[in-house]
């Protein structure tokens, strides 16, 4: 660990932040319905990016700065918790359990098929 | 004759005009002159002429929600400072309607139908150990008033001097308004209670016309003419007043027609704001408790557009709202769009009967 990589975790960090806020807006404004489709697409598409960098081998630096700081912050966990409760304190209980499972069961295929992806590679 | 008017701007939170925010500059405008109501509210979900969905269910589209400031003063402080708020907005909606002062020496309420009451106080002021907009949604609910939605607001003036909330105060002042619907008979007999509270309470009064009262048609918006006698345009605003507890389609009856407006482009924009307490149809005044299944507050949703797109809306509205809702009309008669496709009305008042 050096300071190099110290400030490449931070500079890399917000710039995955920044793609999540941007795909996010990008995808729910387009969205007409009221499902949180935006955190679900950033959700699903990390788990698919994360699949892939954890199966190439790259040494530890380049996969700290790509899994960690970019798609750590690009990724969003309170994000997908703070929607479905917004959901649920609404009382639209299909739409808050359909988020829970659609992110679980599309986010495991999604790491799953990054794994593969880079198996082949 | 001088008389009161109400100027209300919608517009997203985060628009900036310089180096300071609209919303920020606008209650910086009216502590300058003093205006003697004024009050900042925040908005749940909504969108504008644009089309562009702002919402607080995605974390995303809530960083910059729509908001509502409305003011009030006489004729000529308000008509003063209306193209100053113009010239601050660069994109959102202005109107500017005549309102009833009541309680003063030579206000009355008005003689026959329906009114909207609205009661200006201060959020955090109690009448014992009751919190005072509880206090007045209890009157009003025993005056036997169709619906009342207590709104808190962030910002505004109180007599003039600038009342804004903060994290760490007890924002005693700050204002809240308290909208309330019912008949100018029931405005007269709960104005005197209302005016003799130790939270001295404004209280002003609007003609309208409810359309829909517990899902059940009334009466359509009515058919106002698209210009007045001298040309000027004529607008007209729709008021539903509905519970966050009730729905449409499994989906909140306020989100379902925020939805729909916007599908079907029949209005320029729509602006949902969540009271904190308040009341309509059966229920007794009410909030949220601390434990619940699901949120139990009312909402208010208000579209303002032309005669023609309003009856277009109202066709929706009437669909979503089959069984809840209270639905109120009223005629606007000055507006100005600005930032849209093309800027639109005016600030001049229209003349209707």
């Amino acid at each position: 660990m050096n300071v190099a990589l110290w400030a490449g975790v931070l500079v890399i960090g917000g710039v995955g932040s920044v793609a999540r806020f941007m795909v996010d807006r990008a995808v729910a404004r387009r969205a007409s319905g009221t499902f949180p489709i935006g955190t679900l697409t950033v959700n699903i598409s990390g788990a698919l990016l994360l699949g892939l960098v954890t199966g190439l081998t790259l040494s530890h630096g380049v996969a700290l700065l790509a899994g960690t700081a970019l798609l750590g912050a690009y990724t969003t966990f309170s994000t997908w918790m703070l929607e479905t409760q917004r959901l649920a304190e609404e009382r639209r209980i299909a739409p808050a359990v359909l988020n829970i499972v659609l992110s679980l069961v599309l986010g495991l295929a999604a790491a799953a098929t990054g794994h593969w992806i880079a198996g082949l590679l | 004759m001088t008389g009161n008017l109400k100027l209300t701007a919608y517009l997203g939170e985060r628009q900036r005009s310089g180096s300071a925010f609209v919303a920020e500059a606008m209650l910086d405008l009216f502590t300058e002159r003093s205006v003697a109501s004024s009050i900042m509210l925040r908005g749940v979900t909504g969108f504008g002429s644009r089309h562009v969905l702002r919402t607080d269910e995605s974390l995303s589209l809530s960083e910059d929600p729509p908001i509502t400031i409305a003011a009030l003063d006489t004729d000529d402080v308000i008509g003063a400072v209306a193209d100053d708020v113009a010239a601050l907005l660069p994109r959102g909606l202005i109107t500017v309607e005549r309102v009833r002062l009541l309680g003063g020496p030579e206000a009355v309420a008005p003689d026959a139908g329906a009114v909207r009451v609205s009661i200006a106080l201060g959020r955090n002021r109690r009448i014992g150990t009751t919190p005072g907009f509880a206090a007045v949604c209890d009157l009003l609910y025993r005056h036997r008033f169709a619906g009342a939605t207590a709104l808190l607001g962030v910002d505004g003036t109180v007599g003039g001097q600038r009342r804004r909330a903060h994290f760490f105060s007890r924002n005693l002042d700050v204002p809240l308004v308290i909208i309330a619907i019912g008949t100018a008979e029931q405005a007269r007999a709960a104005l005197p209670e209302l005016l003799a509270m130790t939270i001295h309470p404004m209280v002003t009064a609007e003609r309208i016309v409810v359309c829909k009262r517990d899902g059940v048609l009334l009466q359509r918006p009515p058919a106002v003419p698209a210009i007045d006698s001298h040309g000027r345009p004529l607008w007209q605003k729709l008021m539903i007043h509905t519970s966050e507890s009730t729905q449409h389609d499994g989906q909140p009856i306020h989100r379902a027609i925020v939805g729909q407006l916007r599908q079907h482009r029949a209005a320029m924009g729509a602006t949902v704001l969540r009271g904190v307490w308040g009341f309509h149809g059966d229920q007794a005044p009410h909030g949220d408790r601390f434990v619940q299944w699901g949120r139990q507050v009312p909402v208010t949703t208000t579209i303002i557009d032309t005669p023609e797109n309003i009856a277009r809306s109202f066709d929706l509205v009437d669909d979503l709202t089959a069984e809840h809702g209270l639905v109120t009309c009223e005629t606007v008669p000055a507006l100005l769009a600005l930032g849209g496709p093309q800027a639109r009305g005016g600030l001049e008042l229209a003349v209707y009967p």
